[in-house]
């Protein structure tokens, strides 16, 4: 058997999700009652067949490049030099992810648990935290992502079961919403929370059976745009359309609304955020990771480990440049279209081109029959 | 041959041998005639042989000829063949002519003869060194289970574990390690089963240390693991041979040394640690909610503190309001925050546990109840610690205490004291940080090439069978996946249970009908 061949399916599905799952969630909620108040599920629902559209192509390019990532057949593709300009703003578009997730997060931290603390403190221990994992290899990046995949999806059904006690079904009518006007940049935004599912394109070459990408993207994108679905949904059926948008964080508010039978523990809120720490580390590892692997191929080194620290002062300034949480929400909105097209329209580009010129990568032989 | 005044190479042989160990006083020469006409003598190291046989069965059989050769006239150049063949009541000779190896095989308890005429010594296996008796094991006891345990001496071991599997695939590799000790250590494993790969490995690992000594296989254990710096233990240890045995059919490699009645096993996932042979001689549903509190016990050896001083200090919000009330009432008294608290018990309960295995059983008990006095209640009344910390640091301490494996627990163990320190800084965001660094560490961890947290982070449905929990053994039919076994069942897979017949039905029963009638 190939020894660097060795990601499961399953494996590839839990880094989705546990990619996907990440900070996103708490602001989720608010992003999709302003753009169709009452219709935030359906409109969580259309983001997520947005969102998958970029997945697909990857896989598909995935599967016709199956021992290479994105950086290297870009340059079979579309020529050597183009493709560097193109691989260069991935890199940049995902280290300016990589520092404003951690950035997100330190503000959560520090706004509800660390009343005290500096956000600086807080980013910088969740950047050190991704870089140390970071410098694993691809198998072991695999195994962190199967290995977290319960914690996180678990705590999140647990907080909607429970808050459904104090869920009102009339709260989600009119499902259609009832102003349609900011539809389309509301899904947009939303549909940007799903671009760490790039990262499935740094994977595929280390999986063993490399037509199962589709798959595995489906079943990734399933799980992890039901759980977003369900959470809106929750969040919007407790407190309703116009009260959530008065929340910056509804899905922390949601946690902290609900409490568990028989008391044992007061309030959800703090020990919820405390276990989402394991999943904005995912989100963060897969980003930071994608950063500097591609880093690493695109100079053509033997391992990125290199990149790792390099690279932590920068991610750490860029995150430390907006000035407070509503710069930051406006900088991650924006920073969220402009990834749209990078992760949408650069897919497309590749794959159509590959079409066009009949280009397709070395097929896994051996490994593929198994 | 150093000496040149000597006539004969006999004498010159005895020459050199005196030299290099005649100074010791525990060396003995003794000269002697085979068969009443040929000079000879004998070398050993006085109590390291076997007086009794070298007595009776060496020195009285070659003093004397045969009973079947009383008339036949020995020539010189058959004498050899005659003292081998007819003479020596022994079973265990060779013959050997390079005078360096003759004093090896001093060193190591074996009596070397040497007849004048004849270049070549006899070596004759005579060592018996004491040895203790075969006894329950002191670190695993089991309830249900054999209770037999590892003694020091390697052939004894041996005997223990063939005797379990008796089985002529069973390989048993000997190899000498340590320059100056010379210890024999023996790699077993599986023909048939046994990955080729992973015994090679064992073997290119052992066969890379040059060390001077071995005198324990804890020495070994410390060259062949994968990442010497984790806190986590790599490799398993063992006194127990039916464990042994059990991995050995599972495809492991176990490694055995002269003079430590601990077995090494390779490769070891981190499940191995708090797993017993109970688990698998004890009937499985029992065993698994046994194996199930022995986890939890566990958690709390790890996080147990940490989650107690992050609470307390950052978001007491979290528990019900009358437990605040109560936790802070204790700790009204106390000047000092409560990671200081914490650490200062703790690390004054890893003191007198220290003292408590060093000093000798009947001390021991004094010190650990005048220990649990200063500790508890003193401590309490002094205003030095709450009633809620001692209750959490005994928690920690017995839950250490029910791992099952003591390098595990002691992985653990020190674990929680940099948990402590993050807690005390960063809340439980710290403890989550620092629980994620230590499950990514456990995550990049490998030994000899297994997952170290398989078979639950590459996802083998068929290992996690007995992870949690462990499964009925019919619903285990398979070996662990990741050790690539030659072959993987170990049990019928078409009919795990024999199948059962009501033999005793009450129906079947001629008087029952007789009654009814």
């Amino acid at each position: 058997m190939d020894k660097t061949r060795q990601i499961t399916m399953i494996q590839i599905a839990a880094i989705l999700v546990s990619t996907i799952i990440g900070v996103g969630v708490l602001p989720l909620p608010l992003f999709a009652v302003n753009a169709l108040d009452s219709g935030a599920p359906l409109i969580t629902l259309a983001a997520v067949l947005f969102g998958f559209i970029s997945l697909l192509l990857l896989s598909l390019l995935g599967m016709r490049f199956p021992r290479q990532t994105i950086i290297q057949y870009s340059e079979q593709i579309i020529g050597k030099w183009p493709a560097r300009a193109g691989s260069l703003l991935v890199i940049v578009f995902f280290a300016v992810l990589t520092s404003l997730t951690a950035r997100e997060f330190g503000e959560v931290v520090v706004t509800s648990v660390l009343k005290n603390t500096p956000v600086e403190v807080t980013v910088i221990v969740m950047l050190l935290l991704a870089t140390f994992s970071t410098r694993n290899d691809v198998t072991v990046f695999a195994y962190i992502h199967y290995f977290y995949f319960p914690l996180i999806l678990f705590p999140a059904l647990f907080i909607v079961a429970l808050s459904l006690k104090n869920a009102d079904a009339l709260n989600l009518q009119p499902i259609w919403g009832n102003d349609p006007q900011g539809v389309i940049p509301g899904a947009l935004t939303i549909a940007a929370l799903f671009q760490g599912s790039f990262i499935l394109t740094s994977v595929i070459p280390s999986m063993r059976r490399p037509q199962k990408a589709l798959l595995a993207s489906v079943v990734g994108m399933v799980i992890a745009g039901g759980l977003y679905v369900i959470i809106v949904a929750a969040t919007v059926g407790v407190f309703g359309a116009e009260e959530t948008k008065k929340l910056l964080w509804p899905t922390l508010e949601l946690a902290k609304a609900t409490s568990l039978p028989a008391n044992v523990l007061e309030r959800l809120d703090a020990a919820f955020l405390i276990v989402w720490v394991t999943a904005v580390f995912t989100t963060l590892l897969s980003s930071y990771f994608l950063t500097t692997q591609s880093l690493g191929l695109l100079f053509r080194l033997r391992d990125h480990k290199l990149f790792a620290f390099f690279l932590l002062p920068f991610v750490f300034v860029l995150a430390m440049l907006p000035q407070n949480i509503v710069q930051m929400y406006t900088i991650v909105r924006m920073v969220g279209r402009i990834g749209l097209i990078l992760t949408l329209a650069y897919p497309a580009l590749l794959l159509l081109v590959s079409i066009l010129r009949k280009k397709r990568g070395e097929p896994v032989g051996e490994v593929a029959q198994r | 041959m150093t000496s040149t005044k000597s006539a004969s190479p006999f004498e010159d042989n005895i020459a050199f041998i005196q030299q290099q160990c005649g100074m010791n006083d525990d060396f003995a020469i003794r000269r002697f005639h085979v068969f009443g006409q040929y000079p000879a003598v004998i070398f050993c190291y006085d109590f390291m042989v076997d007086p009794q046989a070298l007595n009776f069965d060496i020195l009285k059989a070659m003093m004397y000829l045969p009973p079947q050769l009383r008339e036949a006239d020995i020539k010189p150049d058959q004498l050899l063949d005659i003292v081998v063949n007819d003479t020596l009541y022994y079973y265990k000779i060779k013959l050997e002519i390079r005078p360096k190896l003759w004093i090896d095989n001093l060193t190591r308890g074996r009596t070397v003869i040497l007849i004048d005429g004849i270049d070549e010594a006899l070596v004759l296996e005579t060592r018996q060194i004491d040895k203790r008796a075969i006894e329950q094991p002191a670190t695993e006891q089991v309830i249900r289970g054999p209770r037999e345990g590892f003694i020091e001496v390697l052939s004894t071991n041996l005997t223990l574990i063939r005797y379990r599997l008796q089985t002529s695939d069973l390989r048993v590799k000997v190899m000498e390690l340590g320059r100056r000790t010379k210890t024999a250590v023996a790699v077993c494993y599986m023909e048939d089963l046994t990955n080729p790969d992973l015994v090679e490995e064992v073997h290119r690992r052992l066969s890379k240390i040059d060390i001077d000594a071995v005198t324990d296989s804890g020495i070994l254990e410390q060259f062949i693991e994968d990442n010497h710096f984790s806190p986590f233990p790599q490799v398993q240890y063992t006194e127990r041979p039916d464990k042994v045995v059990s991995n050995l059919v599972e495809g492991r490699v176990c490694i055995l040394v002269d003079g430590s009645p601990l077995a090494l096993i390779v490769p070891t996932a981190f499940n191995q640690f708090y797993q017993t042979v109970e688990d698998y001689t004890e009937r499985f549903l029992l065993m698994s909610a046994v194996r199930f509190a022995r986890l939890i016990a566990i958690i709390f050896s790890l996080i147990f503190p940490s989650l107690y001083v992050a609470i307390i200090s950052f978001n007491p919000e979290l528990i019900p309001t009358e437990f605040a009330v109560a936790v802070a009432g204790g700790r009204a008294g106390v000047p000092f925050p409560a990671v200081v608290e914490v650490l200062i018990m703790e690390v004054s309960m890893e003191v007198l546990r220290e003292a408590t295995i060093r000093l000798p059983q009947q001390v021991g008990g004094a010190l650990s109840i005048v220990g649990v006095l200063v500790i508890g209640q003193a401590a309490v009344s002094a205003g030095f610690a709450s009633p809620i910390t001692v209750v959490i640091i005994a928690l920690t301490t017995i839950g250490s205490f029910a791992t099952p494996a003591y390098n595990a627990a002691l992985a653990l163990r020190l674990l929680r004291f940099p948990l402590v320190v993050l807690a005390g800084v960063f809340g439980l965001y710290g403890v989550m940080i620092g629980l994620i660094l230590i499950a990514n560490h456990m995550l990049s961890l490998k030994s000899f090439g297994v997952p170290y947290l398989s078979p639950l982070a590459p996802g083998i449905f068929q290992g996690m069978k007995d992870m949690l929990f462990r499964a009925p053994l019919w619903w285990m039919p398979k070996r662990p996946g990741l050790l690539q076994t030659q072959n993987l069942h170990r049990l019928n897979p078409d009919q795990p249970i024999p199948p059962s017949r009501n033999a005793k039905s009450p129906l079947d029963l001629s008087n029952m009908e007789e009654e009814e009638r």
